[in-house]
């Protein structure tokens, strides 16, 4: 990936934390649910972008987990951390290892849903990804997807803190201020 | 991807606003990120009749014009003279704004009035270069908007495909989404190609020498073309979505590929030595040039497309400057083929080279489009060009590859999306999508998968495909039935929680600096030159030199933090990081990251105000955090040895925290010359502590003695002591005494002043003596005080005073 930094031809900063995924589902048999925050790296520095930053990994695997309740638990998680009033939708998408895939946009917190520049007009802001886990990552961890199901989301953390807060620079955030620290 | 709306209608009739169609095409997957109108805000532009047109009194190249608007006449003045009296123009009136903001207004040019402007396609947008004004067709209503009238006003969209969506690169794919999610029927078109004369195959011969490199080629020939510029329909087309026309040759393969989806490469056919392609491999180290004048290197891996002698083309990515389309080109080597997706990225991403066909090809073509494109294009460019095409298609294609089939249970879908939908109702929607429904049993049915949705293979794609026509929004939100899961955080986690919490009661902020940091942080803080510290993990492609080496400390992130704050000012400042530090261990693949908590204090003890002291913190406050997180960790037995513990740290003001003969901690006042380094004015107090040592020191619970219910006899002694003699030192010593009636010991009183011997100090200590079993005697609490205060003359050399 050319946004990678790379220690050498073998050693790499990880760019996100799904990995971890993998390494617990290597590790337990299901069910397994587990909330795995961790630092990321992406060479890629501006107002919206930080070299370094932060995501949230969400996986549940059991034997009658569904789309819908992916829905739900998002859904609730959006509310709870936007407000109830806040719409949330999902849209197909695509990621490699969940299928169906879809992004999760909330209302944007700025305009309401009405179209802004903050939501180039759309009226939804982009929060997170998340799909049901690939039948094929499953059994590459040996897992009968026949016997089970599951869903993944991940998030970065940052993001969801300037919309959360209405924090326009992202910058702001790792400079460590403590003016802009005491909000808090 | 660019479409527009009028183009998409082509295809498929909807009844929907361009907003709907953006919302419709975003919740397929298919996300609009961009929606423009082409010739909004341009209604000011109309339809007009010239009714008059004078010779302007005061100026020989201007004429006076009379134009009815449809609303009136107008008088205005005209530069251009390639019109006539009676001629339908586009009359821009005033208020109107053209392209660069460009705003008609009411003026007198040389002393006559103009109410407008009649306006050349350059001025309206529509071309780069135009002679003279725009003279439209006759029948076009007076007064109309002009991008109405001539059927220009469209809406392009932008749409941001999901690398799996190769089939939606083009206007079909996408009508075939709308078609699929409103029940319609897309209107394929129906292509006839007039072929004439001699057939291909006397002009055409076509070997493929890499047949997985190149599963299918098909050529048409096509004599007497004469290329011109493309008819204003054609341009006007390509330029909404962006493409820039060239000629008409060229423009019509970029709209069959935009259309289609499937990329074409013309060929002047005199430019083909013998009228023969070969599909091969390209020789390690020859040379080719790409027309965009660029010379290749090209590699055995890269799949070139060669005529008897030399490369004609770089197989699906971009055409040869020896064999291009020119002016004096009138045969044409039309070409279709399909491309293995792989080979054309490996080479595309070589060279650097994206072209829109490596873009499709790398993603992957349908195999089925080739001859439908090779046709309607051929029919078009023999319409535009006047050339004729010869008879039969040249297709070369070794092994077709069978239609895709996949089994598919209703009952699955159902479970996976957590939907109730009826087998029919799913097999509704497959027939949607033109996908092949055949039952087989009550509990599944073979769906058969076009050649363009390369992307189905697996009944997990089909349940998607479920999911995403019968729409997101119709899935239920639901909370998951679960087993439970008896866990909870882990000893690690549990413990950062809580020295987190500690050190924000201690009024800190917790702060979060970048991982990696400057090369020089290892000289600042004076590390020696064989510090492990020194041995930092390199990137090898960081973004900025300050960030380019991975922390082995965290007291660079703390200082640079505490420096940028001071220069604003912000002196009193207790801040703390709790994260890792990366060690590099060269008997390992990966590194040492062990987590750190690491804190500097600085400023007054306490905030500003009428009723405090002005006191500064000192090294005390920084013991003091780290101690109360002592007893919060039920870490007991610690030592502090006070020396120089780090090159950091002030000398004689600072201590290293061992348990047992393992470091787990440092405390101190920072070197000035590293205070100074970090520009830092002002003292400043560090404290760096092991959290993993933490977590293993850490107690596994209080064993609780019942308070004794007896009295307490109190006994003081004063101690001359030598003056660099740490009171710890006193204190563990009497603890070392091991008189398990002592209950208490505390430092009561420091005398240091000229009544003394030199280079000593007198020492108070208050002792609390009680038993747990009786009420102590006045000579047994002697006994135990005696026996307190010699093991300490003995010890430490001091004397009783």
């Amino acid at each position: 990936m050319q946004d990678t930094f790379f220690v050498d031809n073998q050693l790499l900063l990880r760019t996100h934390t799904s990995p971890v995924q993998i390494r617990t589902m290597l590790q337990q048999r299901p069910p397994v649910r587990i909330i795995a925050p961790g630092t990321v790296y992406r060479c890629d520095s501006d107002a919206t972008h930080s070299p370094m930053f932060h995501q949230v990994e969400g996986l549940m695997v059991d034997t009658r987990v569904s789309f819908a309740d992916l829905k739900g638990i998002l859904t609730t998680f959006t509310n709870q951390l936007f407000g109830q009033k806040t719409g949330v939708r999902l849209r197909p998408s695509f990621f490699p290892f969940t299928e169906p895939s879809a992004e999760v946009d909330i209302a944007c917190v700025i305009c309401g849903g009405t179209g802004c520049r903050v939501c180039k007009q759309t009226g939804w802001l982009e929060i997170l990804g998340a799909g049901m886990v690939d039948p094929e990552v499953f059994r590459h961890v040996g897992y009968d997807p026949e016997e089970i199901s599951g869903f993944a989301f991940g998030m970065g953390i940052e993001r969801i803190a300037m919309l959360k807060y209405g924090i326009s620079d992202m910058r702001l955030l790792f400079e460590n201020d403590v003016r802009f620290l005491r909000q808090f | 991807m660019k479409v527009t709306y009028n183009w998409l209608k082509e295809f498929v009739d909807f009844d929907l606003t361009p907003q709907e169609l953006a919302d419709l095409l975003t919740m397929l997957g298919l996300e609009v990120e961009g929606v423009t109108s082409l010739g909004s805000g341009m209604d000011e532009v109309v339809v007009a009749r010239v009714v008059e047109k004078n010779q302007h009194p005061n100026a020989d190249k201007l004429s006076l014009c009379k134009v009815d608007s449809g609303n009136g006449i107008l008088s205005v003045v005209c530069g251009a003279q390639n019109f006539k009296q009676g001629d339908t123009v586009a009359l821009a009136q005033v208020g109107a704004v053209l392209p660069g903001e460009f705003k008609i207004k009411r003026s007198k040019i040389r002393g006559e009035e103009s109410c407008g402007m009649l306006c050349s396609e350059k001025e309206l947008g529509l071309a780069e270069e135009s002679a003279g004004i725009m003279v439209l067709a006759d029948d076009l209503p007076l007064g109309k908007p002009f991008f109405e009238a001539i059927g220009l006003k469209d809406t392009v969209f932008e749409i941001g495909l999901t690398p799996n969506r190769a089939d939606c690169l083009s206007v079909i794919g996408i009508a075939r989404e709308i078609a699929a999610k409103l029940g319609k029927k897309v209107r394929y078109q129906s292509v006839v190609v007039p072929e004439y004369g001699e057939p291909v195959d006397s002009k055409i011969a076509v070997a493929i020498q890499d047949p997985t490199g190149c599963p299918r080629y098909a050529a048409r020939f096509i004599s007497g073309c004469s290329i011109a510029p493309s008819p204003p329909w054609l341009v006007k087309r390509l330029n909404a979505v962006g493409v820039r026309s060239i000629s008409n040759v060229v423009d019509v393969t970029n709209l069959v590929m935009i259309e289609l989806g499937h990329p074409l490469h013309a060929f002047d056919y005199t430019q083909v030595a013998g009228g023969q392609i070969i599909v091969r491999k390209a020789v390690e180290g020859e040379l080719f040039r790409t027309l965009d004048s660029q010379e290749r290197v090209l590699t055995a891996a890269d799949l070139m497309i060669c005529d008897k002698e030399r490369p004609v083309a770089l197989a699906g990515i971009m055409g040869g400057e020896n064999s291009e389309i020119t002016d004096r080109t009138t045969d044409i080597l039309l070409e279709s083929a399909f491309f293995d997706p792989p080979t054309i990225r490996r080479t595309s991403k070589r060279l650097g080279l994206h072209t829109e066909s490596s873009h499709r090809f790398e993603r992957g073509a349908d195999l089925e489009m080739v001859t439908k494109a090779i046709d309607r294009a051929a029919s078009l460019i023999a319409q535009l060009s006047g050339g004729n095409v010869a008879k039969g298609i040249v297709d070369n294609f070794p092994a077709p590859r069978p239609a895709v089939s996949v089994t598919f249970r209703p009952e699955r879908a159902n479970a996976i999306l957590g939907l109730s939908l009826s087998p029919d109702r799913m097999a509704d929607l497959f027939r949607n999508l033109e996908f092949q429904v055949q039952p087989v049993s009550n509990n599944s049915f073979q769906v058969t998968i076009p050649s363009y949705r390369i992307d189905i293979e697996r009944e997990i794609d089909l349940i998607e495909e479920i999911c995403r026509l019968n729409g997101f929004d119709q899935v239920p939100a639901t909370l998951p039935v679960a087993r439970v899961i008896s866990d909870r955080p882990s000893l690690h986690q549990r413990l950062q929680r809580l020295v987190r919490n500690h050190c924000v009661e201690e009024g800190m902020h917790e702060i979060v600096t970048f991982s990696f940091i400057g090369p020089d942080a290892a000289d600042k803080l004076l590390l020696a030159d064989d510090d492990p510290r020194r041995n930092a993990i390199r990137l090898c492609n960081p973004l900025a030199t300050e960030q380019s080496v991975m922390r082995t400390t965290l007291l660079p992130g703390l200082l640079e933090t505490a420096s940028r704050n001071m220069s604003f000012r912000r002196l009193d400042l207790r801040l703390f990081e709790m994260r890792r530090v990366y060690h590099a261990d060269s008997g390992r693949e990966l590194p040492n990251e062990p987590m750190y908590c690491a804190g500097i204090i600085s400023g007054l003890r306490d905030k500003e105000g009428w009723c405090q002291d002005k006191v500064e913190v000192d090294f005390f406050d920084a013991k003091g955090i780290v101690e109360n997180l002592f007893d919060q960790l039920q870490i007991g037995s610690v030592t502090w040895v006070s020396d120089q513990p780090e090159p950091y740290y002030h000398p004689g003001k600072s201590c290293r925290i061992l348990a047992g003969k393992t470091l787990i901690g440092t405390v101190g006042e920072l070197h000035p010359h590293v205070q100074a380094a970090y520009e830092v004015e002002r003292p400043v107090y560090y404290f760096e502590l092991n959290f993993e040592e933490l977590v293993r020191l850490t107690g596994k619970g209080v064993a609780i003695e019942p308070p004794s219910r007896f009295p307490e006899s109190v006994r003081d002694v004063a101690l001359l002591a030598p003056f660099d003699l740490p009171a710890a030192s006193l204190i563990d010593c009497v603890h070392g005494s091991k008189v398990k009636e002592l209950e208490a010991v505390a430092i009561f009183d420091l005398y240091q002043g000229d009544r003394l011997p030199a280079g000593s100090k007198s020492i108070a200590l208050r002792l609390r003596y009680r038993a747990a079993d009786r009420t102590l005697t006045d000579e047994e609490v002697q006994q135990l005080h005696q026996k307190v205060v010699v093991n300490l003359k003995e010890k430490l050399g001091v004397t009783t005073r």
